[in-house]
């Protein structure tokens, strides 16, 4: 005999949190890196972008794949005093666009936004059928 | 299951692990920033179920959640594994748990009172 205590849209709602919230840090790790011009490597800061992945096949959460580079091109501006700069006086500098990561932080709020909404919709269910016992 | 296993007692059994669920979640929610802190969680349904499956006969009053440390958990650069998210939804489970508990021995006390009211 199996006891089954499933709250299964509960766990998905929070896989969702979860993996919205880790979007939401390497956003602001690109937003505020995103004058870095040194990462340690000799390279300016990359940007991260996040990939996600379904659990399990069919129904299931979400969780986060990978952290991927962004592999597109530095931008090169021209500062000829800094430190970081070339023979001819250009900085290479992150991939970072400040208005794209700002979107990206819209979308992964509203998303976790959604998932907290599915958390307490499914809690009022819930309830409504637990009235029946009254 | 060959012993008829009153209602009440399963109830009871399960109210108490509940509780003793929402102290470890409260643990982990305190512990949220504890560098090197492993959450807890409570083992119950497991042993419920080898209660209810094994030929002896058991007192559901003696089946007694466990605490144990789950281990599996992502652990956070500080070695601390605590998600906010996963304690909220937790909690969220444990209430409804508890208040399917509750109604449900609600429920049984008010057949009682019934039986006993037929006049």
């Amino acid at each position: 005999m199996e006891v089954n205590t499933g709250f299964g849209p509960i766990d998905i709602a929070i896989s969702g949190l979860r993996a919205q919230d880790k979007n939401i840090k390497l956003i602001s790790s690109n937003v505020a890196n995103a004058q870095s011009t040194d990462n340690g490597n000799g390279e300016p800061y990359r940007r991260l972008e996040a990939v996600f992945k379904t659990d399990g096949d069919g129904i299931g959460g979400v969780s986060l794949d990978e952290i991927a580079p962004d592999m597109s091109d530095f931008m090169k501006i021209l500062k000829p005093g800094h430190p970081d700069a070339d023979e001819q006086g250009y900085v290479t500098m992150p991939n970072v666009n400040l208005p794209i990561e700002m979107m990206n932080l819209n979308a992964a709020a509203r998303t976790y936004q959604a998932n907290t909404a599915i958390l307490k919709r499914y809690q009022e269910m819930v309830e409504t059928t637990l009235e029946l016992l009254k | 299951m060959s012993k008829i296993n009153n209602i009440v007692d399963i109830i009871e059994a399960g109210i108490r692990a509940e509780s003793l669920r929402q102290k470890t979640i409260a643990n982990n929610v305190a512990n949220l920033d504890t560098p090197g802190y492993r959450k807890v969680d409570v083992k119950f349904k497991e042993l419920l179920a080898k209660a209810l499956d094994s030929s002896e006969d058991v007192d559901l009053s003696e089946v007694e959640a466990q605490i144990y440390q789950p281990k599996k958990t992502e652990v956070k650069s500080n070695g601390n594994d605590v998600s906010l998210e996963v304690e909220v939804g937790e909690m969220v489970k444990n209430t409804l748990h508890h208040k399917t508990y509750i109604r449900l021995l609600q429920k049984k006390y008010r057949q009682i009172e019934l039986a006993i009211n037929v006049k």
